[in-house]
């Protein structure tokens, strides 16, 4: 989701490219990625090539178009030369092929033209020379303006530019004449000044822009440009004078300020509105940067001045008319949006400074507003201000005074806004809650919203469906609609963010929703929607449990089976039939993954408890396999519980585990050696599940000691009056045994956590470092019980190895890792450096780590084509960006 | 309701875009409708396939011109509604109204562009950003991207699809099995279903340029017909500049429908007609004239504070 919100850079995608230097080493060197054009070099008549980065706006690369013939154009996306000044080889790779051709041409029509001047540069110049002047601006000179403005080459256009820019009466005669030719209705002249202004615009010389959008011609020009031959006549200027409105919610005294402001409003208004079909890319993003670079203009002039913002927040804090607050407001977030024109470090600044002003509290009184538009304006300045600095936002929900705003956001995600969109309360949420973030604060953000908000968001989902008070055992196959009548009224699409916002939490706080879920009973409750007649709540209930399994976790998958919590989602499918329909392939995608992932505790649960449901879907191959799976095992006879899995469809960026969390909950374990026996250890629950080479992990950790040893070739018992009544639910006393069991697995985590706290005040992540390689095989085997099946490593290889099971590492890589076990420690230089890339790889969560990507393609497609390589290079598959190397190569 | 409905419809053919509390409400009544809807959604004849639109608004006009009204006229879209044109939003929310309004007489499935990632880059993020002012309507849109149906498969014979093959999938009962509703992976069955193009030179499975789904062969082609029973398949996602393209003895088509590409590629368009008994007519046509082009709707907003 992070990436989602990165706002793209409003430059157009044919400029974009990759600049790739070769080193030394005969690598191609990514220097970066930015937008290419073709301008003229600083202070002379040379043409070069520029690439403008397009983070921080520094010249990528700046290269003289040569007239030799050292380009080369690959694969319709790839330039690349060997360049005289950087004395190596270079290459632009375009996102797009059109960009790469356009540029491709220009630098062809340079050397052209290099080689026709080397050739006669006398004749050339003549040609040229002929322009020395424009002619007079009259009616009768028109044709002869619009040939020379239109019909020039691209080295004609620039002495054109210049005869413009230093003509200082050219464009106010034209403007004149216009306004003569408008008075008497000379619609030919006024065609031909359409065609010269769109001309001139075409130009597209930043200088030339400043004199078209001065405040004394801009007006003009858009009358002219309301002449197009080829469309209606639109009267702009009538709209731009009548019906466009300058609120001024605030005094601007500053004319310059003032002066930019309507200048901005315009340009835009002639980017979008007037022009949007005739401008070229190129101009267009030139006028894109006018706006940016006024708006940053305005920005700032106002920022700057020390009183305007502590004006603005004292009239918010104090006004009590409505109509004037809400001016106050919408100007705020005009204000915010257009900073995003600020440089970086000023945004930064910016916002820092806006919370010290107090925009924090500010938005908390606007939240709690009777309009609920206002309320939903004030979300949007909150996710402005998340993009720049999410930290701004996460201390102050948890300092003392922020606890409220934390609180509304909740209240505002389970509120009706009618009509209104109000998605933005699931992204703030999202964006406190997201596990990646940085920053202190995160864990205190994590306990408080498990403490405090998580158990509205359930109730709301409780409240709004039917049967809950029914006892499970009773609730008959099938729902009709009119069990719906107990529903409170939340809307269905809020429960539909409810129910996405606790997958983000299973993704991301693993642990967190292990001991909290269960104590709850969370799960349970979140399948109630199942009974919804919404088909698309009845499908986020399943991908809620399908997340849950992904995580691959015995207690939560022992708690599933004990609870019998697919029974829902059985019911739900056996009740849809055999319409084929997204319900439909969501629960046989959540089968077929049970099935390929080998999760044997829940193949036996569902093939044992739902079978004769399940039949009657036998012709479906997803159905038939569970079965035939189920057989196998039962005949291998090893019906363990294997959650040794990646799933592929978890996103890459959650591949990795959480690792505080994670190194939290190690240390648990390691804790669990010194306070076991101040902790009550009777989880039967854990007693129940089989653990996965037990005996590896058995005696590695305390917590796993209490587990039996594999059973000899049985199928799990996980209780015994299960097995005769295969359909029917649990009965009630055992429901209730095992939520007492699991308030004990919860009860002890909780305990754990106390102690945890208590003892070891340090932060966690300290104490994992120094730690001696013995310890760390505790840790190591708890990781193992919990995560996969043990691939011990040796002793040596302690810390790099450590790190090697987090990986969900799929079936490709569980046999590089068990050859590695079985061959010898003293392993090659090179797997050993393999071992630490993976590990490296691992570390760099949100990237996509190539070596997965391609281990990914490999398990799905056996006859790959050898050159899989290549596929490393794209970092993003989804924007296609070709690698130099493997261009220039094949080649 | 049908009434406001088809007041929304009246409203996009000309171009003006909805208000963002009709998107709301039109997205969820979408959502209901396409969740019921099949991996492989199964379309009866007649019918007339079109392929990729990318916000060309006037431009898909000209097809309704060309093929028929939509309740009139049965249609199937292969995706790629969104990016590139100018009136992504619009062209985008008639199509949708008309799936809401028309369930039965048009069949959208989803293309690579139908995408989250996709969207920032190619411009409807952007589009959305400017003509609402927020992101909200891109997030609805996007949302209701997820529940679009992968494939359609008409009479039987002819499989529809955005992009191509996978090497995942060789029967199409194999497709009933993903879970659709997510964003468009990086790899993986429903990943190549959009992204993959057939190609005259690659035996089998090859590498795809665009970095996301394979190439593939009619090595690959053959047997799937085959395996499958089918005519054809039917597909969109690459340029064609006659509009639509034969490959593989027959075996695989592409249908384009976006007339002068981004408005400068110079190409035709076409769609595919099929009549009950799935004879075959293309017809192609051109870019909508100019004059067709009524002003461009984006008009900003009439009040401003900076």
């Amino acid at each position: 989701m992070g990436a989602q919100e990165k706002s793209p850079s409003s430059n157009n995608s044919m400029q974009r490219v990759k600049v790739y230097r070769l080193s030394d080493d005969g690598k191609w060197d990514d220097q970066g990625t930015g937008h290419v054009s073709v301008d003229y070099l600083e202070r002379t008549e040379e043409l070069g090539l520029f690439v403008i980065d397009e983070e921080d706006n520094e010249t990528l690369l700046l290269h003289r178009i040569s007239s030799d013939d050292i380009y080369r154009k690959q694969d319709d996306t790839i330039i690349s030369w060997r360049d005289p000044e950087y004395a190596t080889e270079l290459a632009l790779s375009f996102q797009e092929t059109c960009g790469c051709n356009y540029i491709w041409d220009s630098i062809c029509n340079v050397q052209r033209n290099l080689h026709f001047n080397t050739l006669s540069s006398d004749t050339y110049h003549n040609v040229n020379s002929e322009l020395r002047e424009l002619p007079p601006v009259e009616l009768s000179t028109l044709p002869l303006i619009l040939k020379i403005v239109v019909e020039s080459g691209i080295s004609d256009q620039l002495r054109v530019t210049d005869l413009i820019l230093h003509d200082p009466d050219f464009i106010r005669k034209l403007l004149d004449l216009f306004r003569i030719c408008e008075d008497l209705e000379n619609i030919d002249g006024l065609h031909m000044i359409y065609k010269i202004v769109r001309g001139i615009i075409l130009l597209n010389s930043t200088p030339i822009f400043e004199k078209l959008f001065g405040d004394d011609h801009i007006m003009d020009i858009i009358g002219s440009l309301e002449y197009d031959p080829d469309g209606p006549h639109i009267n702009h200027r009538k709209f731009l004078k009548e019906h466009v409105v300058f609120k001024e919610a605030m005094t601007i005294k500053d004319p310059l300020v003032l002066s930019k402001i309507h200048q901005t409003y315009r340009v835009g208004y002639l980017k979008d509105v007037v022009l949007p079909r005739v401008v070229d890319d190129a101009t267009a993003a030139s006028l894109t940067a006018i706006i940016h670079s006024n708006n940053a203009i305005v920005v700032s002039l106002l920022k700057d001045d020390s009183t305007f913002i502590q004006e603005l927040f004292a009239r918010l804090r104090s006004t009590t008319s409505a109509e004037s607050k809400k001016d106050l407001v919408l100007f705020l977030h005009e204000f915010c949006t257009l900073s995003k024109s600020l440089q970086m470090v000023q945004q930064l600044r910016l916002y820092r400074d806006l919370v010290n002003e107090g925009i924090l509290d500010i938005i908390a009184d606007i939240l709690q507003s009777e309009d609920k538009k206002l309320v939903l304006t004030g979300t949007d300045i909150l996710i402005l201000l998340l993009n720049q600095d999410p930290n701004l936002l996460r201390s102050y929900v948890t300092r003392q005074e922020g606890i409220p705003l934390f609180g509304l956001l909740v209240k505002g995600m389970l509120t009706d806004f009618g009509d209104d969109m109000h998605c933005q309360f699931l992204e703030i949420l999202r964006n406190l809650l997201d596990s990646y973030a940085s920053g202190s604060q995160r864990e205190s953000i994590v306990d408080i919203f498990y403490e405090r908000h998580l158990g509205q968001l359930v109730d709301a989902i409780t409240s709004s469906c039917p049967g809950h008070s029914t006892s499970p055992t009773v609730s008959k196959f099938g729902k009709s609609d009119g069990e719906s009548g107990n529903q409170s009224s939340v809307r269905p699409e809020i429960l539909l963010n409810i129910c996405d916002l606790l997958c983000f939490c299973v993704l991301h706080h693993p642990y967190r929703i292990k001991c909290n879920f269960l104590l709850n009973n969370v799960i349970d409750k979140v399948l109630l929607l199942t009974r919804r007649r919404e088909k698309y709540l009845v499908v986020a209930a399943v991908r809620f449990i399908r997340t849950l399994i992904s995580r691959n976790d015995e207690h939560l998958v022992n708690h599933i089976v004990k609870n019998d919590l697919l029974r829902p989602v059985v019911l739900a499918f056996v009740d849809n039939g055999s319409r084929y329909n997204l319900l439909n392939s969501a629960v046989l995608e959540l089968f077929e993954y049970i099935r390929k992932e080998n999760l044997k505790i829940l193949l036996k649960y569902l093939i044992e408890s739902y079978w004769e449901q399940l039949v009657k879907f036998d012709f479906l191959p997803s159905i038939c396999s569970l079965k035939v799976k189920y057989e196998q095992s039962l005949e291998s006879g090893g019906l363990r519980s294997s959650v040794n899995v990646s799933d592929p469809r978890k996103r890459i960026d959650e591949r990795a585990l959480e690792k505080e969390e994670e190194d939290y909950f190690n240390e648990d374990s390691d804790e669990e050696d010194s306070a076991s026996a101040s902790v009550p250890r009777t989880n039967k629950g854990h007693s129940r599940s089989t653990l996965p080479n037990g005996s590896a992990s058995a005696s590695a950790s305390a917590s796993a000691s209490d587990y039996p040893s594999i059973r000899s070739g049985g199928l799990v018992d996980y209780d015994d009056d299960d097995d005769d009544d295969e359909f029917n639910p649990p009965p009630r006393e055992h429901l209730d045994k095992s939520a007492e069991d699991d308030e004990e697995i919860a009860e002890s985590f909780r305990l754990k956590r106390k102690l945890a706290s208590k003892e070891e005040p340090e932060p966690k992540k300290l104490r994992r470092l120094p730690k001696p390689s013995k310890p760390n095989e505790g840790v190591f085997a708890a990781l193992c019980s919990t995560l996969s099946q043990a691939i011990l490593p040796g002793k040596k290889t302690s810390s790099i190895t450590a790190d090697v099971p987090r990986k969900n590492s799929n079936t490709v890589n569980q046999t590089e890792a068990n050859q590695k076990e079985v061959g010898p420690v003293s392993s090659s230089n090179r797997e050993g450096s393999s071992s630490s890339i993976d590990v490296e790889g691992n570390n760099a969560r949100k990237e996509v780590s190539p070596g997965q990507k391609i281990k990914d393609k490999e398990s799905n497609l056996h006859d790959l084509p050898e050159n899989i390589q290549e596929h490393e290079s794209d970092e993003n598959p989804l924007i296609h960006k070709a690698s130099p190397e493997m261009a220039v190569n094949g080649s | 309701m049908s009434s406001d409905l088809d007041r929304q419809i009246e409203q996009l053919k000309r171009c003006e875009p909805l208000k963002e509390s009709e998107v709301k409400s039109l997205c969820l009544k979408a959502m209901e409708i396409l969740v019921e809807e099949s991996n492989v959604q199964r379309v009866d004849a007649p019918v007339t396939i079109c392929g990729d639109i990318h916000g060309q608004f006037y431009d898909m006009k000209e097809l309704f011109r060309v093929g028929g009204d939509c309740p009139k006229t049965n249609y199937l879209f292969l995706g790629d509604f969104v990016d590139r044109g100018f009136y992504s939003v619009e062209t985008f929310l008639l199509l949708l109204a008309l799936k809401v309004r028309y369930p039965d007489r048009i069949t959208l499935i989803r293309g690579n562009h139908e995408s989250r990632q996709i969207t920032q880059v190619y411009g409807f993020y952007d589009e959305c950003l400017r003509k609402y002012g927020s992101v909200n309507v891109w997030r609805y849109c996007t949302d209701i991207f997820d529940y679009l149906s992968l494939s359609a498969l008409i009479e039987n014979k002819i499989f529809s699809v955005h992009g191509g093959l996978s090497p995942a999938i060789s029967t199409l009962d194999q497709i009933r099995t993903i879970d659709r509703k997510q964003e468009v992976p990086h790899d993986g069955a429903m990943c190549d279903l959009l992204w993959s193009d057939p190609e005259e030179i690659v035996e089998g499975w090859g590498l795809s340029p665009r970095g996301a789904g394979f190439l593939f062969g009619s090595s690959v082609v053959t047997p799937f017909n085959h395996t499958n029973n089918i005519d054809y398949i039917c597909r969109a996602h690459q340029l064609v500049m006659e509009g639509y393209k034969w490959m593989f003895n027959n075996q695989i088509v592409t249908v384009w429908s976006a007339p002068n590409y981004c408005y400068r590629c110079g190409n035709v368009a076409a769609i595919l007609e099929l009549d009950e008994n799935l004879n075959k007519e293309f017809r192609v046509f051109e870019a909508a004239p100019q004059e067709a082009r009524g002003a461009p709707a984006k008009k900003p907003p009439p009040d401003y504070f900076l």
